[in-house]
């Protein structure tokens, strides 16, 4: 564990909530929220990789384009290198309204409640709402206005060095690479939005970066179709890697490739990472994958955080019983090992209308009263070990 | 094995498919038996033929696909021979298959109890209302909860999971000798992948039906099967016993393929790609087709076609160089475990 502590935070989801609105009749009303993502928070650390991992309808690729803001979160915080990007890419009202919500009206609270602008900032536990507080009362004397007005200037500057620090790489190879562009400016296209390079240098990066992920510069002027599955995975990583980002989210990025394909890929995301200290969030349904790739490991279901730990941690002693039932449920290769899995009754229940206490109560072989009663809360069970159930460990493969 | 016993022989099966492009041999040369009562696991990647073997004995392949020469014979009868209006009485009768994704494989405007009770009807001497009995009795046999209520459900009310239970339940109302399972999980999650895994055996044990499991997923076919066909490119070039297959594989292919995958009971740094990519049904190189990506491959292997012969008993490959691998698994394995 101390390896992680050392090294330094890079992204922080902090209570990310993303419901999608569920719309009926002849007005279009809203009649429900699907809630993908309901109450997650994580950190990822500067060049190592977090698997998320759960089944379909989990909200693992919800998360994913939560963190890049392809999706808007509904309420929640994401923090990356020390900032605050959540207003980022709100409308400019709504941008005003987040940073007063979340941060001037919490501060005169607080100061408030502590008597001094002195308690009010040691009154935070972590340090980066302790050091924006710090600038609110110190720096700006308690001035809404140019505190509001610093927080939001440049944003578009912001905007653009977020995009280019976070990029994506899709799980279809086919679906996300435009047809009718030709793979030079595919991959080249952020490169010249973001200027970082112009003219015929932008060709040289192009021919730089699809050498490093395995192609051929030669094919730079084929067109999509003229690739198999494989290769446009590696365009897809060519085109995030072009940025130079520090972060890449993979969303199911070797899923609908085939095993041996897979493995090119895997290898290839390994090599990238330690050559240009990438920072990966993994998201996949195949725990192996997962396990593979990852330094740590979040299994997700119906919206919440089950389990997040150290891979080796998770694998060798999985507490929560949705990631046993997981575990025991992966037919694995070897047919010698015949074993006694544990199988979950029913289906995953609709994150529209969850079940009430503990989200896998109604399939959990080892649900008592209080889990239909009360949530349990995600907690530190020892060595950065966070569970959320009443009753870890006590399901045994 | 006595391959006279088979409830089905496939011999030397070649099916073509006439595109504009020119001929795709998607299937050329795969030979393989089915017992009573046994599951056989057809395992590669796609494209490599094993879907379409599976049409072919069903004789589902649609018009520009044809059974370029080898026999299929099911219960002592050539089924290339049998006129369709028969064949219409064994498919769905004696033989079934379940599909990779149930929503588009059931019917989107007729309810469930419907579909099944069509299948029924079709093969049975009974009448509509024996026939939704049967149907409902179906239904409850596959897990489908509430099934009085579920038969007049549409396909689009039930949940991926229960749809492929769904489906179980259409192809095993006949109570059919063969079951084709074409990828019947892929599309599921896997703790429900789980459960269906284990109604399938359950329900072979109860029907004594033969499956035939065609997979890409390793763990399935280890799961599941006894005996296991290896395809590569419209070939088969490894077909062995599970136990013998995972212990001792003897096609670099197998070898490659089994350690591809991530496994959640080793850590390895870095995973065996196979390089390259399936090369081009349309041209598929000469030789052992596996020539251009295995790391064995000498001229003779980009020259003569390696035949299916047996290392063992019951296990045969086609490769040239069996012993090479022997010893480049020996050297890979000591490697590991220094």
């Amino acid at each position: 564990m101390s390896k992680i502590t050392d090294s330094r935070l890079l992204l922080r989801a902090d209570r990310l909530v993303k419901h999608f609105p569920v719309r009926a009749g002849v007005f279009r009303r809203v009649v429900a929220q699907v809630k993908a993502v309901d109450d997650i928070s994580f950190d990822v650390y500067e060049k190592e990789t977090l698997g998320l991992v759960g089944e379909s309808g989990c909200g693992k690729t919800t998360a994913g384009m939560s963190v890049l803001r392809l999706y808007e979160p509904t309420s929640g915080r994401i923090i990356m290198e020390g900032e605050d990007t959540t207003y980022y890419f709100m409308p400019a009202l709504k941008a005003q309204k987040y940073i007063r919500d979340i941060y001037i009206d919490r501060f005169t609270e607080l100061k408030s409640k502590g008597g001094s602008a002195e308690a009010a900032i040691q009154s935070f536990q972590n340090d980066f709402d302790r050091k924006i507080a710090e600038r609110y009362f110190k720096e700006f004397n308690e001035d809404r206005n140019a505190f509001v007005r610093s927080m939001l200037s440049n944003r578009e500057e912001k905007r653009k060095a977020f995009r280019r620090n976070a990029q994506i790489i899709f799980q279809d190879p086919f679906s996300s690479l435009n047809p009718r562009m030709r793979v030079r400016n595919i991959i080249g296209e952020g490169a010249r939005i973001h200027g970082l390079a112009t003219g015929s240098d932008v060709l040289d990066k192009v021919a730089d970066i699809m050498t490093k992920v395995g192609l051929s510069k030669d094919h730079m002027s084929r067109f999509p179709h003229e690739f198999s599955g494989g290769q446009r995975q590696r365009i897809g990583v060519a085109r995030a890697l072009i940025l130079n980002p520090k972060l890449i989210v993979c969303d199911e990025a070797v899923s609908a490739l085939d095993v041996s394909i897979q493995a090119q890929i895997l290898n290839l995301l390994n090599d990238l990472q330690k050559e240009f200290g990438l920072t990966y969030l993994f998201i996949a349904h195949d725990l192996g994958v997962v396990k593979h790739v990852s330094r740590r490991v979040a299994v997700m279901y119906l919206g919440k955080v089950a389990e997040l730990a150290d891979k080796k941690k998770l694998f060798d002693d999985p507490l929560h019983p949705y990631t046993v039932s997981l575990m025991s449920a992966i037919p694995e290769a070897n047919p010698e090992k015949k074993k006694q899995r544990i199988i979950l009754q029913g289906d995953v229940p609709s994150p529209i209308n969850p079940p009430s206490g503990c989200r896998f109560h109604p399939r959990c072989p080892i649900a008592k009263e209080i889990c239909a009663r009360e949530e349990p809360q995600l907690q530190d069970v020892g060595g950065g070990h966070f569970v959320s159930c009443f009753f870890p460990g006590q399901l045994k493969r | 094995m006595d391959s006279k016993n088979a409830l089905l022989q496939v011999k030397d099966l070649r099916t073509y498919f006439h595109t504009e492009d020119g001929i795709v041999k998607a299937v050329d040369g795969v030979t393989f038996d089915v017992y009573s009562g046994e599951t056989l696991g057809i395992v590669g990647e796609s494209g490599c033929g094993k879907s379409v073997t599976s049409l072919s004995v069903m004789r589902l392949l649609d018009e520009k696909g044809e059974i370029a020469g080898g026999k299929i014979i099911f219960e002592g009868r050539d089924v290339m021979a049998i006129p369709e209006s028969q064949m219409m009485k064994i498919r769905g009768n004696d033989m079934a298959m379940i599909f990779q994704e149930p929503m588009t494989a059931l019917n989107p405007v007729f309810t469930v109890g419907f579909q099944i009770m069509e299948a029924i009807l079709l093969h049975q001497d009974v009448n509509k209302e024996q026939a939704r009995t049967m149907a409902i009795d179906m239904l409850r046999k596959v897990g489908i909860p509430e099934p009085e209520k579920r038969v007049d459900e549409y396909p689009h009310e039930l949940s991926g999971g229960m749809r492929q239970r769904a489906m179980i339940a259409m192809a095993l109302s006949c109570n059919p000798k063969l079951l084709f399972a074409d990828e019947p999980t892929t599309a599921l999650d896997v703790t429900i992948q789980a459960q269906i895994l284990e109604l399938m055996k359950s329900l072979q044990e109860q029907y004594g039906m033969a499956l035939v499991m065609i997979t890409h997923d390793l763990g399935v076919i280890a799961e599941m099967a006894q005996r296991v066909v290896v395809m590569y490119a419209g070939k088969v070039v490894e077909y062995a016993e599970v136990l013998t297959l995972f212990k001792k594989p003897r096609h670099p292919y197998t070898w490659g393929l089994m350690n591809a995958i991530p496994k959640l009971d080793e850590d390895k740094e870095v995973l065996y790609n196979i390089p390259g990519v399936v090369p081009d049904p349309l041209d598929f190189p000469d030789g052992c087709r596996f020539n251009t990506r295995c790391p064995l491959a000498t001229d003779k292997c980009r020259k003569e076609e390696p035949p299916l012969v047996e290392v063992e008993e019951n296990h045969t490959s086609a490769c040239w160089y069996v012993d090479k691998l022997v010893e480049m698994i020996k050297v890979s394995r000591a490697g590991e475990g220094a």
